[in-house]
């Protein structure tokens, strides 16, 4: 479903990613992993469109969709679960809910959206009216994995949801992201630092290292291989 | 010397058409390009210069003309003594004014100074002064600068707008005008490098105020002859003010003159011809004019036209010798810190935003002549420590020390002075400067004037293996940014310097060439702290690791230990991975 | 000096104050969705002055009426400028001189429609003549003018149409989330560049409409904007840069800062008072009643 093929991005004149190549498949789940600085969020930015690559293709369901705006590619059926959360702050939970499900291919199911989402995180059901700047990291968290359901999308982007979370809060938002995977035939993009909760989550994982591919397997051999700790800390 | 020739030409040239033109009127349109342009000079200086876009100068012009008319008529002043007294009253606003504006940020600065001259404007016409016409003089005219020749006009305009361009020229070249163009390219670089910005604003912006009240008593006497508030304290004043720079180039001191020339003999010329039957065609045309210099040539002509140069492709630059020459980082009056003794502490420091805590009671030593490594995870609470402690954050608890003293709570630049360097995750250029200007702002944290500053400039640069003074940072590769970077700090001579993600965007030998640097640093006396991500480096490089997460201190000690570290393992990989390679390695 | 007295200031501010409101409105979406201040904000209100006036004079149109007329013509109005213009003068990194630039630009905008409806139109001051422009509603001891009366109610209803748009409905829940968070707003698939076209048509359209009410008790002429502008700006920071329920409240209260200045200050100065408050919000307290974190300046 995503081909992405010699991908180079700079950002603020650093060259955050060199000649990066992945593929996700139909319904399959991939996770990138990697250390700080290794442009795991820069890629993703790339394939949802918040930057513009220097080179390369970025193919999705076969066009190449690198030269187009993100809300274009939203529109497409990607959705985007941003670093650092980036809810609405001034917009209650239940209306962000209800921007996720803004494009046309979604809307006419938001009802049904809402429920599943409810369903999957009762506390924001709880909490639909509140204003989401009042809500906590781990809740915000929820707020924008479900923003990103709302859109019914086809291929979901999830970039770092641990960052900045407690360890209660994050395996409640893993289990949740596992319960994502069983439930619906969505094809899944994770980006993670936290390296074990992701690559057990996934069928297929890459390792990023300053800007470049360095491992990639199956997800039991990676589980087993000692160089994804090295990529971590040198040793 | 010879740099003031073109200010002397165009003084000649100002006196040559002075003498050359026959008509009145066009005498007339001639001290108006005058005007303008000097004018156009003052506003330069605060909002071209240092970037801080005033819509209220005209405030300076209606207080130079009012003090200068007013006193006048109630004492009998001559207005070549008034103009002097109307110069420092306008210096003193200016000062007003400048210390409570200047502490907002961006856009409000901007909506503040346009309430300053409507105030004025409605004080005047309150005060009874609508109408303020200038009493003729019949003996002595010009004593009391009424003259029946417009040429005198002319060369009167002609002296302010020399005596302005000399001001600008003076600027550009002195420690004053380095801090303006960098604080205006970026602040936060700028007082990381030692440029105190509010100090250099409010020179400034004093600086600026008096040539405007001086134009604004020869505008008075040459053209208005009678003082309104809206003549002098009105927006087509700062309209007029505005279009010729914008036009003719902000931030040089030729752009006013250039868009004086250009427009004011136009809109005069269209409001002598159709003005009658068109009333309003100035405005019309000022306003085109700044919409389309907006849309198309913001810069003005002035730069328009420099840029026609081709520019010049990143190329690599060619390395310095290989007897690398010393890292002088001496100051008068400071006596180096003995090796392995305490520089820098951090006591118990914590910090928070909105409820997270970055910072969670973080205690740190840095010793004289090492160099410490700061590692962690995303969001560990790293460059918020670094902004603590150059001055950008105060902390919510705790004490930071240098060499004894505490210095939380000081402005980023004093912290500089005193002797702490910092670079920045993306590099932070002054782009319209070249880099040696670039490293020269950091050597004037030191030095009071040009040319040592530029000896000791010349000098880091050479310390760091780069050539290419004359280059601009546009066309420099990202290692000879870092370098470049790196020699600023350096020009400031510190004793500890704060490096943030140094090596990352560097390709392998660009790290390699960095941390033989950061070696040498070292070696030279000054401490480094670096935070870092590229970890086969960092571990090599440093004397000491600090392990950070969620804003607490986890682990220190020596690389090879602290890598081991399961703490720290957990940290980075979280805990299950942990269990999870033990488990590797244990299968029963 | 009784209450009633008093009273009589506080209605006055509070009816000119709701038309003041309605402006600053228009003007506080243009900023919160698009981060620019626009300059020419008060003379699109005077060119809907004088659509209402040439309305009336010529087709008999009542100007109440005819300040809802103005609405759909200015809209489009505002959606072209924002394409022709403003579209272009677009980032190149720093947000302040990209700030800067809007202004610059705007200020520019502003001369030329001021001067060129001089021109066009002469600077002779124009009104229209209404039954209710001179008479007026006795409420106790208090007189309320017919004509500012009608202006505060239909201001009221145009805002609260504002309100519904912008909370209920998912096109203003968008205009909402594209000023709240422009590339997240774009993950959802919010075009934010159509968004800010549509605030800015809002935004003249609104303002405008203000202009026909102001109409039914102001002189007309071209000068009128640089009046106005300058309480708009001050109601907009008085709320919070960005706020629009808080430019509404700004907008009241401003109304009634000027009316209360007249119990001290004569005539000529009523805007001073207005000065000061600016002054001290942009001092004192800078993000204004309810004003939103200011996002990369």
């Amino acid at each position: 479903m995503l081909k992405i093929a010699g991908l180079n991005v700079s950002y603020g004149g650093l060259h955050a990613l060199a000649d990066v190549s992945l593929e996700v498949g139909e319904a399959e789940f991939v996770t990138i992993v990697g250390p700080n600085g290794a442009g795991k969020t820069t890629l993703l930015k790339a394939i949802g469109g918040g930057v513009p690559p220097a080179g390369g293709r970025i193919e999705y369901r076969g066009e190449d969709i690198a030269g187009r705006p993100s809300h274009m590619r939203a529109r497409l059926g990607i959705a985007h679960v941003p670093e650092g959360r980036k809810v609405f702050s001034s917009l209650s939970v239940l209306e962000n809910l209800e921007m996720g499900s803004y494009r046309s291919a979604a809307r006419p199911r938001r009802a049904e959206g809402l429920d599943s989402v409810y369903g999957l995180f009762p506390v924001l059901r709880e909490r639909r009216a509140q204003l989401a700047g009042s809500l906590s990291g781990g809740e915000q968290q929820m707020l924008a994995i479900g923003r990103g359901l709302m859109a019914r999308p086809d291929l979901l982007l999830l970039d770092e949801p641990s960052q900045g979370l407690g360890p209660r809060i994050v395996q409640i938002i893993f289990e949740a992201i596992a319960a994502i995977r069983r439930a619906r035939r969505l094809t899944i993009l994770l980006v993670e630092q936290r390296v074990v909760e992701a690559l057990e989550l996934c069928d297929r994982g890459y390792v990023l290292e300053t800007g470049r591919v360095t491992l990639v397997g199956e997800r039991d051999t990676l589980l087993a291989d000692p160089r994804v700790q090295r990529a971590y800390l040198g040793a | 010397m010879r740099r003031l020739l073109p200010i002397a030409l165009v003084v000649l040239v100002g006196v040559a058409l002075t003498f050359t033109l026959a008509e009145r009127y066009h005498h007339r349109v001639l001290t108006l390009v005058l005007v303008w342009a000097t004018m156009g000079l003052a506003w330069n200086i605060i909002s071209g210069y240092a970037g801080q876009t005033s819509f209220g100068h005209q405030a300076f012009f209606g207080i130079g003309a009012y003090v200068t008319v007013l006193l006048v008529v109630t004492t009998g002043l001559t207005p070549w003594i008034g103009m002097a007294a109307g110069m420092v009253a306008a210096v003193v606003a200016a000062v007003l004014i400048g210390l409570p504006t200047f502490r907002l940020a961006g856009i409000y600065f901007a909506l503040a100074t346009l309430a300053y001259p409507l105030i004025f404007r409605i004080v005047m016409e309150y005060l009874g002064y609508q109408e303020v016409p200038i009493p003729m003089i019949r003996d002595r005219p010009a004593a009391y600068m009424q003259f029946r020749d417009p040429r005198a006009y002319d060369l009167l305009a002609l002296a302010a707008l020399g005596g302005t361009l000399l001001l600008s020229h003076w600027i550009e070249g002195s420690r004053l005008g380095y801090a303006l163009r960098a604080l205006k390219a970026n602040e936060q670089a700028a007082e990381a490098a030692g440029v105190d910005t509010f100090r250099a604003k409010m020179v400034a912006y004093t600086l600026s105020a008096a040539p405007a009240a001086v134009i604004g008593a020869i505008y008075a006497h040459a053209i208005l002859f009678v003082v309104t508030p809206d003549a002098v304290f009105g927006v087509l004043v700062i309209v007029q003010t505005l279009v010729v720079c914008l036009v003719g180039g902000v931030g040089s001191k030729w752009g006013p003159l250039i868009g004086s020339a250009i427009m004011v003999p136009m809109s005069e010329t269209l409001d002598a011809t159709v003005g009658d039957q068109l009333p309003g065609i100035q405005g019309v045309v000022y306003g085109a004019a700044l919409v389309l210099v907006m849309l198309f040539a913001p810069e003005g002509i002035y730069w328009r036209l420099g840029a026609l140069r081709p520019a010049r492709r990143a190329v690599e630059a060619p390395r310095v010798s290989a007897v690398a020459p010393r890292i002088d980082t001496t100051v008068a009056g400071r006596s180096p810190v003995e090796r392995g003794a305490a520089l820098l502490e951090v006591r118990g420091v914590s910090r928070a935003f909105l409820g997270l805590r970055a910072l969670d009671d973080v205690s740190i030593s840095v010793r004289a002549g090492e160099v410490l490594g700061v590692i962690g995870p995303n969001g560990a609470g790293k460059t918020t420590l670094f902004n603590v402690l150059n001055g950008f954050l105060l902390p919510d608890a705790g004490q930071v020390r240098y060499r004894g003293t505490p210095i939380h709570g000081l402005r980023p630049s004093a912290i500089c002075r005193r002797g702490i360097g910092r670079t920045f995750q993306v590099v932070r250029t002054f782009p319209q400067l070249t880099v040696l200007d670039n490293v020269m702002v950091g050597a004037f944290a030191h030095e009071t004037s040009p040319p040592p500053a530029r000896a000791r400039a010349l000098a880091a640069m050479a310390a760091v293996g780069l050539g290419r003074a004359d280059d601009v940072p546009g066309a420099l590769t990202t290692l000879d940014l870092r370098l470049m970077e790196l020699a600023r700090c350096l020009a400031s001579a510190p004793d500890l310097i704060l490096l943030d993600e140094p090596l990352a965007g560097l390709a392998r030998d660009g790290v390699e060439t960095m941390a033989a640097l950061v070696r040498r640093v070292r070696d030279a006396g000054v401490s480094v702290v670096i935070i870092e991500h590229t970890m086969y480096a960092v571990v090599q490089l440093v004397d000491r690791l600090i392990v950070l997460d969620h804003g607490r201190r986890i682990a220190e000690g020596r690389p090879n230990d602290v890598v081991r570290d399961p703490a720290v393992i957990e940290a980075y990989l979280g805990q299950r991975w942990l269990r999870h390679v033990e488990g590797l390695r244990d299968p029963c | 000096m009784s209450v009633s007295d008093l009273a009589q200031y506080v209605v006055t501010g509070l009816l000119v104050g709701g038309v003041y409101a309605l402006m600053s409105i228009g003007l506080a979406l243009i900023f919160g969705v698009m981060r620019v201040v626009n300059f020419a904000q008060g003379d699109f209100m005077m060119l809907g002055m004088y659509l209402t006036y040439f309305l009336a004079v010529v087709s008999g149109v009542d100007p109440l009426l005819g300040a809802l007329l103005t609405i759909p013509p200015f809209f489009l109005v505002g959606v072209g400028i924002h394409r022709a213009l403003l579209v272009r003068v677009t980032g190149g990194g720093d947000p302040q001189r990209l700030m800067d630039a809007q202004l610059i630009l705007t200020l520019g905008l502003s001369l030329i429609i001021t001067n060129g409806t001089t021109m066009l139109l002469t600077p002779m001051p124009r009104g229209i003549k209404t039954a209710y422009a001179t008479q007026a509603f006795a409420v106790g001891p208090v007189l309320l003018n017919q004509a500012r009366s009608y202006a505060f109610l239909l201001a009221l209803v145009l805002a609260g149409v504002v309100y519904v748009f912008l909370t209920r409905t998912d096109l203003g829940k968008a205009l909402r989330a594209a000023a709240d968070d422009p590339e997240a707003a774009g993950y959802q698939g919010i075009d934010v560049r159509a968004m800010h076209g549509l605030a800015f048509g809002v935004g003249i359209a609104l303002v405008a409409a203000a202009g026909g009410l102001l109409a039914t008790y102001h002189p007309i002429e071209p000068t009128v904007a640089v009046n106005f502008i300058v309480l708009m700006f001050v109601a907009v920071v008085l709320g919070g840069l960005g706020s629009i329920p808080g430019a509404f409240a700004g907008g009241l209260l401003i109304g009634l800062v000027q009316s209360l200045t007249l119990l001290v200050l004569p005539f000529q100065l009523q805007n001073v008072g207005v000065f000061i408050t600016f002054l001290l919000v942009l001092y004192l307290r800078p993000q204004g009643l309810f004003g939103q974190r200011l996002r990369a300046v």
